[in-house]
């Protein structure tokens, strides 16, 4: 699995970005923008909270009848002529679309922007194919594959952290003479990129949402590139989280509008398609039509606490809102999935050895539960995640286990207390010592140096007093005082 | 290949899950509210109408409204103004419907059209030659300034997106208010057999990106530009 963008300490990765000032800027610029503009639309709408409440009812039941809804959205994408393949790791998957790319005999392969796609490192497993090129056609992704396959820094915007000067040094080793404008800039991508497009023979798309009751896959995108992507190609390779799914046109298309108000704070994106394999008379589309479902982790959420993590819709508002995000970036958290969702997936995914820092790099400020389009709750599962960590890999398993357990039991019942306290002078005799010590105490009845298992933790950094004898300890000597004072024994 | 590991696949989730599978019957999905029905419900076409013309100019589309003994002058204007050399047409009925038959016959040599009878790379390659493209949608929605198409052997996929500048005729009538109206239209055509395609596209605005020190860019992959010209008398 390759989620990890960096083989970097976490604290490393956060330094490094703290010293990055463009970046942060940039993420600033972006989050205070979006925040305008997301606010508005959602207001302009009304109705948000019961919109929330209508998303994330969605979300949970699908996710609920998960198996059945892919059951049903498998049949009905092979009733259109297409072909399902379930991959339950990142390897079947590549191997799949690997094999399929080489029974095509592609040698020119286009892509849209898709995460998951970039979770199972598709792009370098392809290129390892004889003859085999692949262009990314979003504008970000190209700009990230023609800068040697630089990390994306955020969901929505993968090149946040790169300045128009950095931007246009890339283009100019494409043969590009113009100025850093960012206008001038993308219509030569447009140019460039068209040309390619044109003699393309497979297309690879991932998937916003797949509509279980009639087989199409629906896409959400600003540049039209993942149309073109689904258009040209007589061949088209679709690539999907398992949990990608919804029951109908009409609840993907509840979920457009939010993923847009939530994403980019637009009504509906520029493109909104829904889309299957070509049909009688058509003359373009693809006639050879691949759905990858994919698990790859996913899975481990399912009947845990961390089941709401697979509503996500990948919409980016929490990192939008997040003052950590603001810090560190989308580098800082070291995996493809940043900010505070990436914080909850990425340890689903792939584990707390490689991502147990992230849960932490959160203020629990819950800004990005407030946000959730879809009720996530974010910051509640990171404290989730600790509470995990904590118990898994930071709990002492050993014998001290049992022996705290058996201290709980003795100082909960007043009979195995009293036994003990009146057996700890005795038993500690063996530990201690009698050396003068630097300090008098009222009963001088020696310490212990070192202690055993989970006495240790006291006597590592300080000497411990021996128990005084049972006659001598405060339960007898309070016990003689209230017998003194009811008997009108004074000490004067 | 295919479905040789679904079972295995599905059960595993259903496992994992701690839930049966083949539940949903029993459960189908209600929604909880109907804000997707409710929200601009009840607005006449002339509302609809200013609504879709805000909405569609905040999105930088070209609005404009004509009636059908008006259309083609108005169509001959836009080649004019954008200076349109390399126009692709689609082949369809609908333009008898619109008075656009003489207009069209008149184009027959001088335009290209998306036909049925050509080749995936024949009209692929007219539509990426095309410098504009005139169309028809079948509906406009006021919410968001958004028009909608369905592919057909007559207009293709590629037609909406590889010409340069995009025009697209819409009759009042077919103003709706949201994306809901539109679904429950397109799944009920669907569901009786009136409309057979394999993709539907919902258009709001020419094509844009953020992607560079998120300056907004009008007009990356697709048309450079949009033309609504809604028909008030259809």
């Amino acid at each position: 699995m390759t989620i990890s963008t960096s083989d970097k300490p976490f604290l490393t990765r956060v330094k490094e970005s703290e010293n990055d000032h463009f970046m942060q800027q940039s993420v600033a610029k972006a989050q205070d923008a979006q925040w305008d503009k997301r606010t508005a639309a959602r207001e302009e709408l009304g109705n948000w909270e019961q919109w929330r409440d209508l998303g994330e009812q969605i979300r949970q039941h699908v996710i609920k009848y998960l198996p059945d809804y892919l059951e049903q959205f498998s049949d009905n994408v092979e009733k259109k002529g297409g072909h399902v393949f379930f991959a339950q790791t990142d390897e079947q998957a590549v191997n799949y679309i690997k094999k399929i790319a080489k029974e095509k005999k592609a040698h020119r392969i286009v892509k849209s922007k898709s995460m998951v796609t970039t979770e199972i490192n598709l792009d370098k497993a392809l290129l390892s194919l004889p003859e085999t090129s692949i262009m990314e056609t979003d504008l970000a992704e190209f700009i990230l594959q023609e800068d040697n396959w630089d990390e994306p820094t955020h969901i929505v915007f993968p090149t946040l952290h790169k300045n128009r000067d950095q931007i246009q040094n890339v283009f100019k080793k494409l043969g590009y003479s113009g100025s850093n404008d960012p206008e001038e800039m993308a219509k030569f991508a447009r140019k460039y990129l068209r040309e390619y497009f044109m003699q393309a023979d497979l297309g690879i798309t991932g998937c916003n949402f797949a509509i279980a009751d009639n087989g199409m896959i629906n896409l959400v995108t600003n540049e039209g590139n993942a149309d073109l992507t689904m258009a040209i190609p007589k061949t088209q390779i679709v690539v999907m989280g398992m949990e990608r799914i919804v029951p109908s046109l009409k609840e993907a298309e509840v979920l457009d509008n939010m993923l847009s108000r939530s994403a980019v704070g637009q009504k509906l994106t520029s493109y909104c398609s829904f889309s299957g394999p070509q049909v009688n008379g058509e003359s373009d589309g693809p006639t050879d039509f691949h759905v990858v479902i994919l698990d790859n982790g996913r899975s481990n959420a399912l009947g845990t606490d961390f089941e709401p993590v697979l509503q996500c819709i990948r919409c980016g508002a929490c990192l939008n809102v997040c003052p950590i995000y603001r810090h560190i970036g989308g580098h800082g958290y070291g995996s493809i999935y940043p900010g505070p969702i990436g914080a909850v997936l990425s340890p689903v995914l792939d584990g707390y050895e490689k991502f147990g820092d992230l849960p932490f790099a959160s203020s629990l400020c819950a800004a990005c539960t407030e946000t959730c389009p879809v009720r996530i709750p974010l910051h509640q599962l990171l404290i989730k995640h600790r509470k995990v960590m904590m118990d898994k890999l930071k709990m002492d398993h050993s014998f001290n286990n049992v022996l705290m357990k058996g201290a709980g039991v003795a100082t909960s019942s007043p009979i195995l207390f009293k036994i003990a306290l009146e057996g700890a002078h005795m038993g500690s005799a063996p530990l201690s010592k009698s050396k003068e010590t630097s300090v008098d105490n009222l009963f001088n009845y020696g310490h212990i140096e070192k202690a055993p298992s989970i006495a240790s933790g006291w006597t590592d950094v300080r000497d411990l007093a021996r128990p005084p004898k049972h006659s001598d300890d405060f339960r007898s000597w309070y016990k003689k005082h209230k017998k003194e004072q009811q008997e009108g024994v004074s000490h004067d | 290949m295919t479905n040789s590991n679904r079972e295995i696949f599905l059960d595993k989730i259903a496992t994992k899950a701690g839930r049966p599978r083949h539940q949903l019957k029993n459960h189908p999905f209600v929604p909880i509210n109907d804000l997707p029905e409710s929200t601009l419900a009840g607005k006449s076409q002339d509302e609809l109408l200013e609504l879709a013309q805000k909405n569609s100019e905040a999105v930088h589309v070209t609005f404009e409204k004509t009636n059908r003994s008006s259309l083609s002058a108005l169509l001959n204007d836009f080649l004019s103004a954008k200076d349109i050399n390399n126009l692709i047409l689609p082949t369809c009925d609908k333009w008898t419907t619109f008075g656009l038959s003489d207009w069209e016959n008149k184009l027959v040599d001088s335009a290209e059209f998306w036909a049925p009878e050509s080749s995936r790379t024949e009209n692929l390659a007219k539509a990426n030659a095309a410098d504009g493209a005139i169309g028809f949608a079948d509906y406009l929605l006021a919410e968001s300034g958004t028009i909608t198409v369905a592919t057909t052997p007559g207009q293709g996929r590629g037609f909406h997106f590889l010409p340069t500048h995009y025009l697209s005729i819409i009759p009042k009538s077919h103003i709706l208010s949201r994306s809901r109206q539109a679904m429950r239209k397109y799944e009920a055509a669907i569901t009786s057999g009136r409309l057979t395609t394999s993709n539907i596209n919902f258009i709001t605005g020419p094509s844009n990106s953020g992607d560079i020190e998120m300056v907004l860019v009008v007009g990356v992959h697709g048309p450079l530009d949009m033309t609504y010209v809604v028909v008030e008398d259809l």
